[in-house]
């Protein structure tokens, strides 16, 4: 259990879900491509990148578990889909090859900000999660790197695709970012060290400078309101395919 | 930029601990360099069991597999070391090296 104020527990506990679930999904909706990649080799790495991802999402689940008292699986398998608090970019499915890596780009870049930014949170045992998992991101980022330079300086096809799936992302990636409640307890005692817009700041002079040239000029978009509670009939299908084992054997163990 | 049609075939060597030789481990499909190297990690470290990883593209390799260089068909035994003692000459050839240095 946690010796944290229960207004920063509750803060706490929103920042784990929404990354919980941002890494959980992203990790489903890249496993859809197990058996269909472009080729085999790909189609492990994907596959690797997304179970990565999933127990990415079980560490900061269970890290939730004890700061609630609650049980992991519950949480990660037991809610309906509206209640899941990923990011509107996560709400798409794969679509195309182009379209996934364009998400994957927006999302591990995104993502890569804000664990740089939890690895230095005052809450420890946060900051040592995400000093671990941005081990394995580092992986992630080289590998979706490479794709979106292949893709980019490669055949028309492929580069028009990706061209259109950055600019239709684009404001839904925003959302990595939404605002959070109790953000500002968060910030204030250190335990997310940089507010949210300040984390977006850091992305988009990240990302900018290599995705114009690609897309053509991006926006400003403020982030979404309800960037987190949005969603769509596509996570509905989603959730029902992750849940589905969950659901047949309610209280099973495995 | 490479050809994503092209692929090549790559083969890998893997290091189980640091000093252990690089051993041949089997090959992947990569249509460059960079992607050969992070299929080969999937491939071949997923579970964490290389220390290090060498990709080498197959048209890189020079072969030899001529049975006339390899193995030819005269009686071979006389190259094997086992008939030849020659315990007794280099003792002889260290003697006279260590008589040449004191003579210095």
């Amino acid at each position: 259990m946690s010796d944290l104020q229960p207004a920063l527990a509750q803060a706490l506990a929103e920042l784990l879900l929404a990354t919980a679930d941002d890494e959980f999904v992203i990790g489903f909706w890249d496993s859809e491509w197990t058996g269909i990649a472009p080729m085999i080799e790909e189609d492990v790495a994907t596959s690797s990148i997304a179970q990565d991802e999933i127990g990415h999402a079980r560490a900061l689940y269970e890290m939730l578990a004890t700061l609630t008292d609650a049980d992991a699986d519950a949480i990660a398998f037991g809610r309906e889909s509206d209640a899941y608090r990923h990011a509107s970019l996560l709400n798409h499915p794969c679509r195309d090859w182009a379209f996934s890596v364009a998400r994957r780009y927006l999302y591990e870049t995104a993502d890569a900000v804000r664990l740089a930014a939890l690895a230095g949170s005052a809450h420890e045992p946060l900051a040592q999660l995400a000093a671990k998992m941005r081990r394995e991101e580092t992986y992630h980022l080289l590998h979706v790197d490479a794709w979106l330079r292949r893709l980019a300086e490669g055949a028309p096809d492929g580069r028009q695709r990706l061209a259109a799936a950055l600019s239709e992302l684009w404001p839904d990636a925003q959302d990595v970012f939404a605002p959070l409640a109790g953000e500002a307890a968060l910030v204030a005692e250190r335990v997310l060290p940089e507010s949210m817009p300040a984390l977006r700041a850091a992305w988009l002079s990240r990302v900018r400078p290599i995705l114009e040239p690609i897309a053509g000029a991006l926006p400003d978009v403020a982030p979404s309101p309800n960037g987190r509670t949005r969603r769509t009939e596509d996570f509905a299908w989603l959730h029902g395919e992750f849940t589905l084992v969950a659901r047949s054997q309610a209280g099973a163990t495995w | 930029m490479s050809d994503l049609q092209a692929e090549r075939v790559w083969e890998v060597f893997r290091q189980e601990a640091e000093g252990d030789p690089m051993i041949h481990s089997g090959n992947v499909n990569a249509p460059d360099e960079e992607l050969a190297l992070h299929y080969a990690r999937e491939f071949y470290s997923r579970r964490g069991e290389s220390q290090r990883l060498w990709v080498v593209a197959r048209d890189a390799i020079a072969e030899l597999d001529d049975p006339d260089l390899l193995r030819p068909p005269f009686d071979r035994s006389h190259k094997r070391p086992g008939g030849y003692i020659i315990k007794h000459k280099l003792e002889a050839a260290k003697q006279r090296a260590s008589r040449a240095d004191a003579t210095e």
